[in-house]
Protein backbone atom coordinates (compact mmCIF):
# COMPACT_ATOMS: atom_id res chain seq x y z
CA UNK A 1 0.00 0.00 0.00
CA UNK A 2 1.39 3.27 -0.98
CA UNK A 3 1.49 6.40 0.83
CA UNK A 4 -2.11 8.19 1.44
CA UNK A 5 -2.15 11.68 -0.14
CA UNK A 6 -3.39 14.20 2.28
CA UNK A 7 -6.05 16.64 0.62
CA UNK A 8 -5.86 19.79 3.20
CA UNK A 9 -8.85 22.69 3.43
CA UNK A 10 -9.24 24.49 0.04
CA UNK A 11 -6.96 21.92 -1.69
CA UNK A 12 -7.73 19.18 -4.23
CA UNK A 13 -5.45 16.15 -6.06
CA UNK A 14 -6.10 13.70 -8.71
CA UNK A 15 -4.43 10.55 -8.62
CA UNK A 16 -4.35 7.02 -10.43
CA UNK A 17 -4.17 3.33 -9.02
CA UNK A 18 -2.24 2.17 -5.99
CA UNK A 19 -2.77 5.72 -4.89
CA UNK A 20 -5.02 6.56 -1.91
CA UNK A 21 -6.38 9.91 -1.37
CA UNK A 22 -7.37 10.99 2.33
CA UNK A 23 -9.30 14.40 3.88
CA UNK A 24 -9.89 14.48 7.51
CA UNK A 25 -12.30 16.46 9.98
CA UNK A 26 -15.12 17.61 6.72
CA UNK A 27 -17.93 19.43 8.90
CA UNK A 28 -19.73 21.15 6.86
CA UNK A 29 -16.94 21.51 4.31
CA UNK A 30 -17.84 19.27 0.98
CA UNK A 31 -15.36 16.42 0.37
CA UNK A 32 -15.90 15.72 -3.71
CA UNK A 33 -15.15 12.30 -5.12
CA UNK A 34 -14.74 11.95 -9.10
CA UNK A 35 -13.77 8.46 -10.39
CA UNK A 36 -12.97 6.60 -13.75
CA UNK A 37 -12.84 2.85 -12.51
CA UNK A 38 -10.94 1.50 -15.48
CA UNK A 39 -8.24 3.49 -15.79
CA UNK A 40 -8.09 3.23 -11.77
CA UNK A 41 -7.91 7.56 -12.01
CA UNK A 42 -9.59 9.44 -9.49
CA UNK A 43 -10.27 12.94 -7.72
CA UNK A 44 -11.15 14.31 -4.59
CA UNK A 45 -11.16 18.14 -3.44
CA UNK A 46 -12.21 19.67 0.64
CA UNK A 47 -14.13 22.57 -0.62
CA UNK A 48 -15.17 25.16 1.89
CA UNK A 49 -17.95 27.37 -0.11
CA UNK A 50 -20.58 26.58 -2.79
CA UNK A 51 -18.86 29.34 -5.87
CA UNK A 52 -16.85 32.52 -5.66
CA UNK A 53 -18.70 35.64 -5.65
CA UNK A 54 -19.71 36.88 -9.61
CA UNK A 55 -16.07 38.78 -10.85
CA UNK A 56 -13.92 37.65 -8.42
CA UNK A 57 -11.23 36.04 -9.44
CA UNK A 58 -9.79 33.65 -6.71
CA UNK A 59 -6.11 32.50 -6.02
CA UNK A 60 -7.41 29.08 -4.74
CA UNK A 61 -9.86 27.84 -6.61
CA UNK A 62 -9.74 24.23 -4.47
CA UNK A 63 -11.67 26.32 -1.94
CA UNK A 64 -15.24 26.28 -4.02
CA UNK A 65 -17.38 23.41 -5.25
CA UNK A 66 -17.99 24.40 -8.61
CA UNK A 67 -14.19 25.37 -9.45
CA UNK A 68 -12.91 22.37 -7.79
CA UNK A 69 -15.30 20.22 -9.93
CA UNK A 70 -13.83 21.65 -13.20
CA UNK A 71 -10.95 21.42 -11.97
CA UNK A 72 -10.33 18.17 -11.14
CA UNK A 73 -12.55 17.18 -14.28
CA UNK A 74 -10.03 18.79 -16.50
CA UNK A 75 -6.95 17.24 -15.14
CA UNK A 76 -8.98 13.86 -14.88
CA UNK A 77 -9.49 14.16 -19.11
CA UNK A 78 -6.01 15.31 -19.27
CA UNK A 79 -4.50 11.77 -17.38
CA UNK A 80 -6.82 9.92 -19.65
CA UNK A 81 -10.02 9.36 -18.32
CA UNK A 82 -13.11 9.14 -20.19
CA UNK A 83 -15.41 11.13 -19.52
CA UNK A 84 -18.88 9.00 -19.60
CA UNK A 85 -17.08 6.71 -17.42
CA UNK A 86 -16.49 9.19 -14.72
CA UNK A 87 -18.95 9.16 -11.18
CA UNK A 88 -18.94 11.04 -8.16
CA UNK A 89 -20.00 10.10 -4.53
CA UNK A 90 -19.84 13.63 -2.17
CA UNK A 91 -19.47 13.41 1.50
CA UNK A 92 -19.97 16.13 4.56
CA UNK A 93 -21.89 19.18 4.16
CA UNK A 94 -22.99 19.06 7.42
CA UNK A 95 -24.05 21.38 10.27
CA UNK A 96 -22.10 21.16 13.15
CA UNK A 97 -23.06 23.80 15.00
CA UNK A 98 -26.79 23.12 15.34
CA UNK A 99 -28.35 27.24 14.93
CA UNK A 100 -25.58 28.49 13.69
CA UNK A 101 -25.21 31.92 11.26
CA UNK A 102 -28.76 33.50 10.59
CA UNK A 103 -29.45 32.14 7.64
CA UNK A 104 -32.11 29.39 7.51
CA UNK A 105 -29.89 26.95 5.17
CA UNK A 106 -26.50 26.09 6.53
CA UNK A 107 -23.28 26.59 4.47
CA UNK A 108 -23.07 22.55 4.43
CA UNK A 109 -26.37 22.38 2.06
CA UNK A 110 -25.54 25.06 -0.01
CA UNK A 111 -22.52 23.57 -1.02
CA UNK A 112 -24.33 19.90 -1.16
CA UNK A 113 -26.53 21.52 -3.65
CA UNK A 114 -23.77 23.11 -5.33
CA UNK A 115 -22.23 19.59 -5.70
CA UNK A 116 -25.48 18.23 -7.14
CA UNK A 117 -26.09 20.76 -9.97
CA UNK A 118 -22.78 21.48 -11.12
CA UNK A 119 -22.21 17.70 -11.38
CA UNK A 120 -25.81 17.29 -13.17
CA UNK A 121 -24.53 20.51 -15.51
CA UNK A 122 -21.47 18.41 -16.33
CA UNK A 123 -23.06 14.96 -16.80
CA UNK A 124 -21.31 13.41 -14.27
CA UNK A 125 -23.09 10.89 -12.28
CA UNK A 126 -23.73 11.23 -8.48
CA UNK A 127 -23.83 7.50 -7.61
CA UNK A 128 -23.73 8.20 -3.32
CA UNK A 129 -23.60 10.55 -0.82
CA UNK A 130 -23.67 10.76 2.86
CA UNK A 131 -24.30 14.04 3.75
CA UNK A 132 -25.73 16.84 6.28
CA UNK A 133 -26.41 16.01 9.54
CA UNK A 134 -24.63 17.29 12.88
CA UNK A 135 -21.21 14.89 12.71
CA UNK A 136 -17.96 15.21 10.99
CA UNK A 137 -16.67 13.23 8.36
CA UNK A 138 -13.17 11.71 7.27
CA UNK A 139 -13.02 10.55 4.04
CA UNK A 140 -10.28 7.95 2.57
CA UNK A 141 -10.13 6.93 -1.21
CA UNK A 142 -8.41 3.79 -2.50
CA UNK A 143 -7.85 4.40 -5.95
CA UNK A 144 -6.65 1.06 -6.49
CA UNK A 145 -10.16 -0.18 -5.85
CA UNK A 146 -12.47 1.92 -5.49
CA UNK A 147 -13.36 1.84 -2.23
CA UNK A 148 -14.16 4.53 -0.03
CA UNK A 149 -14.39 4.69 3.58
CA UNK A 150 -15.96 7.36 5.75
CA UNK A 151 -15.12 7.57 9.12
CA UNK A 152 -16.83 9.31 11.67
CA UNK A 153 -16.54 10.49 15.92
CA UNK A 154 -20.20 10.46 16.15
CA UNK A 155 -22.41 9.51 13.25
CA UNK A 156 -20.59 6.04 12.75
CA UNK A 157 -18.44 4.66 9.83
CA UNK A 158 -19.56 3.67 6.35
CA UNK A 159 -17.76 1.65 3.50
CA UNK A 160 -18.62 2.44 -0.41
CA UNK A 161 -17.01 1.78 -3.93
CA UNK A 162 -17.38 3.15 -7.03
CA UNK A 163 -18.31 0.45 -10.02
CA UNK A 164 -15.05 -0.62 -11.52
CA UNK A 165 -16.92 -1.74 -14.94
CA UNK A 166 -18.66 0.96 -15.85
CA UNK B 1 -8.30 45.70 6.07
CA UNK B 2 -6.22 42.87 5.64
CA UNK B 3 -4.96 40.98 7.66
CA UNK B 4 -1.09 40.62 6.36
CA UNK B 5 -0.90 44.26 6.79
CA UNK B 6 -1.03 44.36 10.13
CA UNK B 7 2.29 45.82 12.28
CA UNK B 8 4.14 44.79 14.53
CA UNK B 9 2.86 47.58 17.09
CA UNK B 10 -1.14 46.62 15.94
CA UNK B 11 -0.10 42.84 16.83
CA UNK B 12 1.44 43.57 20.23
CA UNK B 13 -1.55 45.87 20.85
CA UNK B 14 -4.20 43.07 20.14
CA UNK B 15 -1.83 40.67 22.49
CA UNK B 16 -1.79 43.17 24.54
CA UNK B 17 -5.76 43.65 25.02
CA UNK B 18 -6.10 39.77 25.01
CA UNK B 19 -4.23 39.53 28.02
CA UNK B 20 -6.17 41.81 29.82
CA UNK B 21 -9.51 39.92 28.65
CA UNK B 22 -8.05 36.92 28.83
CA UNK B 23 -7.36 37.12 32.37
CA UNK B 24 -10.90 37.93 33.63
CA UNK B 25 -11.99 35.02 31.77
CA UNK B 26 -9.45 33.20 33.47
CA UNK B 27 -10.82 34.31 36.99
CA UNK B 28 -14.19 33.95 36.04
CA UNK B 29 -13.28 30.06 35.36
CA UNK B 30 -11.06 30.24 38.53
CA UNK B 31 -14.29 31.21 40.37
CA UNK B 32 -16.33 28.48 38.63
CA UNK B 33 -14.49 25.98 39.56
CA UNK B 34 -12.76 26.59 42.83
CA UNK B 35 -9.35 26.05 40.88
CA UNK B 36 -6.47 28.05 40.29
CA UNK B 37 -6.31 28.89 36.59
CA UNK B 38 -3.40 29.49 34.88
CA UNK B 39 -3.02 31.84 31.63
CA UNK B 40 -0.83 31.60 28.96
CA UNK B 41 0.44 35.00 27.27
CA UNK B 42 -2.02 35.02 24.52
CA UNK B 43 -0.10 34.69 20.55
CA UNK B 44 -1.64 36.55 17.80
CA UNK B 45 -1.07 34.94 14.92
CA UNK B 46 -2.13 35.54 10.93
CA UNK B 47 -2.58 31.78 9.72
CA UNK B 48 -3.58 30.00 6.65
CA UNK B 49 -7.45 28.98 7.63
CA UNK B 50 -6.37 25.64 6.31
CA UNK B 51 -3.59 25.21 9.27
CA UNK B 52 -6.02 25.78 12.21
CA UNK B 53 -6.91 22.36 13.01
CA UNK B 54 -3.18 21.60 13.78
CA UNK B 55 -2.93 24.08 16.05
CA UNK B 56 -5.79 22.07 18.43
CA UNK B 57 -3.30 18.55 17.34
CA UNK B 58 -5.00 17.61 14.24
CA UNK B 59 -8.21 17.61 12.18
CA UNK B 60 -9.42 14.02 13.88
CA UNK B 61 -8.34 15.19 17.18
CA UNK B 62 -11.74 15.03 19.31
CA UNK B 63 -12.59 17.82 20.81
CA UNK B 64 -15.54 19.84 22.57
CA UNK B 65 -16.23 23.63 20.86
CA UNK B 66 -18.22 26.14 21.70
CA UNK B 67 -18.89 29.65 19.86
CA UNK B 68 -20.31 32.33 19.83
CA UNK B 69 -20.55 35.16 17.03
CA UNK B 70 -19.37 38.79 18.85
CA UNK B 71 -22.30 41.13 17.73
CA UNK B 72 -21.95 45.12 18.44
CA UNK B 73 -19.86 47.70 17.57
CA UNK B 74 -17.32 45.32 16.37
CA UNK B 75 -18.13 41.39 15.25
CA UNK B 76 -16.25 38.53 14.87
CA UNK B 77 -16.40 34.91 16.64
CA UNK B 78 -14.91 33.65 19.92
CA UNK B 79 -14.02 29.97 19.55
CA UNK B 80 -13.56 27.70 23.02
CA UNK B 81 -12.12 24.64 22.27
CA UNK B 82 -12.14 21.62 25.16
CA UNK B 83 -9.66 18.28 24.50
CA UNK B 84 -12.49 15.92 25.20
CA UNK B 85 -10.54 14.98 28.35
CA UNK B 86 -10.31 18.15 29.58
CA UNK B 87 -14.55 18.95 28.39
CA UNK B 88 -15.10 15.86 31.04
CA UNK B 89 -12.88 17.07 33.78
CA UNK B 90 -14.18 20.21 33.88
CA UNK B 91 -17.86 18.62 33.68
CA UNK B 92 -16.75 16.70 36.65
CA UNK B 93 -15.22 19.20 38.65
CA UNK B 94 -18.47 21.58 38.46
CA UNK B 95 -21.24 18.56 38.35
CA UNK B 96 -19.54 16.25 40.27
CA UNK B 97 -18.11 12.52 38.78
CA UNK B 98 -21.40 10.54 38.85
CA UNK B 99 -23.28 13.29 36.48
CA UNK B 100 -20.36 12.65 33.86
CA UNK B 101 -21.39 10.07 31.46
CA UNK B 102 -19.43 8.55 28.21
CA UNK B 103 -22.43 10.40 26.08
CA UNK B 104 -22.45 14.14 26.99
CA UNK B 105 -26.32 14.79 28.12
CA UNK B 106 -28.47 17.51 28.04
CA UNK B 107 -26.99 18.50 31.51
CA UNK B 108 -23.65 18.23 30.39
CA UNK B 109 -24.21 20.26 27.10
CA UNK B 110 -26.06 23.27 28.58
CA UNK B 111 -23.03 23.30 31.37
CA UNK B 112 -20.33 23.50 28.74
CA UNK B 113 -22.26 26.08 26.99
CA UNK B 114 -22.74 28.07 29.55
CA UNK B 115 -18.88 27.92 30.72
CA UNK B 116 -18.32 29.22 27.21
CA UNK B 117 -20.79 32.08 27.66
CA UNK B 118 -18.86 32.82 30.85
CA UNK B 119 -15.61 32.91 29.44
CA UNK B 120 -16.70 34.73 26.66
CA UNK B 121 -18.76 37.59 28.33
CA UNK B 122 -15.81 38.17 30.82
CA UNK B 123 -13.21 38.14 27.74
CA UNK B 124 -15.66 40.92 26.15
CA UNK B 125 -16.36 42.68 28.76
CA UNK B 126 -12.76 43.76 29.57
CA UNK B 127 -12.30 44.28 25.70
CA UNK B 128 -15.23 46.18 25.52
CA UNK B 129 -14.56 48.67 28.88
CA UNK B 130 -10.90 49.11 27.78
CA UNK B 131 -11.50 49.88 24.27
CA UNK B 132 -15.10 51.54 24.73
CA UNK B 133 -16.68 49.66 22.63
CA UNK B 134 -20.09 47.72 22.98
CA UNK B 135 -19.59 43.87 22.16
CA UNK B 136 -22.13 41.34 23.23
CA UNK B 137 -21.71 37.81 22.62
CA UNK B 138 -24.58 36.07 20.76
CA UNK B 139 -26.04 32.88 22.54
CA UNK B 140 -23.51 29.92 22.74
CA UNK B 141 -23.69 26.67 19.97
CA UNK B 142 -21.58 23.43 20.85
CA UNK B 143 -20.09 21.09 19.25
CA UNK B 144 -18.46 17.56 20.36
CA UNK B 145 -16.49 16.12 17.29
CA UNK B 146 -13.32 16.00 15.31
CA UNK B 147 -11.25 19.59 15.36
CA UNK B 148 -11.20 19.84 11.24
CA UNK B 149 -15.16 19.58 11.48
CA UNK B 150 -15.90 21.78 14.83
CA UNK B 151 -13.49 24.83 13.41
CA UNK B 152 -14.52 24.81 9.75
CA UNK B 153 -18.00 25.71 10.62
CA UNK B 154 -16.64 28.98 12.19
CA UNK B 155 -13.71 29.19 9.65
CA UNK B 156 -16.32 29.25 6.88
CA UNK B 157 -17.50 32.46 7.35
CA UNK B 158 -13.75 34.19 7.07
CA UNK B 159 -13.13 32.59 4.51
CA UNK B 160 -15.31 34.37 2.34
CA UNK B 161 -13.31 37.48 2.65
CA UNK B 162 -9.92 35.94 2.27
CA UNK B 163 -7.19 32.76 2.94
CA UNK B 164 -6.14 34.01 6.43
CA UNK B 165 -7.68 34.31 9.90
CA UNK B 166 -6.00 36.64 12.53
CA UNK B 167 -6.21 34.51 16.15
CA UNK B 168 -5.85 34.97 19.01
CA UNK B 169 -5.14 32.40 21.20
CA UNK B 170 -4.47 31.21 24.39
CA UNK B 171 -4.31 27.93 26.79
CA UNK B 172 -6.03 27.84 30.02
CA UNK B 173 -4.67 25.26 32.50
CA UNK B 174 -6.70 24.55 35.97
CA UNK B 175 -4.48 22.83 37.85
CA UNK B 176 -5.36 20.91 41.20
CA UNK B 177 -3.22 18.39 43.07
CA UNK B 178 -4.85 15.20 42.50
CA UNK B 179 -6.62 16.10 39.48
CA UNK B 180 -6.36 16.14 35.81
CA UNK B 181 -5.29 19.38 34.32
CA UNK B 182 -7.86 21.20 32.43
CA UNK B 183 -6.90 22.84 29.07
CA UNK B 184 -8.90 24.99 26.20
CA UNK B 185 -7.58 27.01 23.63
CA UNK B 186 -9.63 30.55 23.31
CA UNK B 187 -9.83 31.12 19.68
CA UNK B 188 -10.83 35.59 19.16
CA UNK B 189 -11.87 35.61 15.09
CA UNK B 190 -12.13 39.12 13.97
CA UNK B 191 -14.46 39.79 10.86
CA UNK B 192 -11.89 41.82 8.98
CA UNK B 193 -13.76 44.43 9.01
CA UNK B 194 -14.06 44.66 13.00
CA UNK B 195 -10.85 45.12 13.05
CA UNK B 196 -10.22 48.89 11.88
CA UNK B 197 -13.23 49.61 14.66
CA UNK B 198 -10.85 48.13 17.64
CA UNK B 199 -7.62 49.92 15.73
CA UNK B 200 -9.32 52.97 15.85
CA UNK B 201 -10.66 52.23 19.80
CA UNK B 202 -6.99 51.75 21.02
CA UNK B 203 -6.44 54.82 19.13
CA UNK B 204 -3.53 55.77 17.03
CA UNK B 205 -1.73 52.64 16.56
CA UNK B 206 0.05 52.40 13.33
Amino acid sequence: MSEKRRIGISEYATGISPEVLITYGLGSCLGILLYDGQQRLGGLAHTLLPAPRPGQTEARPGKFVTSAIELMLTELLARGAERPRLTAKIFGGATMFEGFGNDAEGIGVRNTRAARETLAGLGIPLHSEDVGGHHGRTVEFDLATGIVQVRSVRGGDIVTHFDLTV
Amino acid sequence: MNFDRLSASQLDALREISNIGMGHAATALSQLTGDRVELRVPRVTITEISAVPELLGGAEQVVVGVTLRILGDARGNILLIFPLESARQLLTRLLGAAAVKDEFDEVAISTLKEVGNILASAYLNALGSLLHLTMIPSIPLLAHDMAGAVVDAVLIELSQEGDLALTVETEFCGEVPGHEVIRGHFFLLPDAASLQVVFGAIGGVA
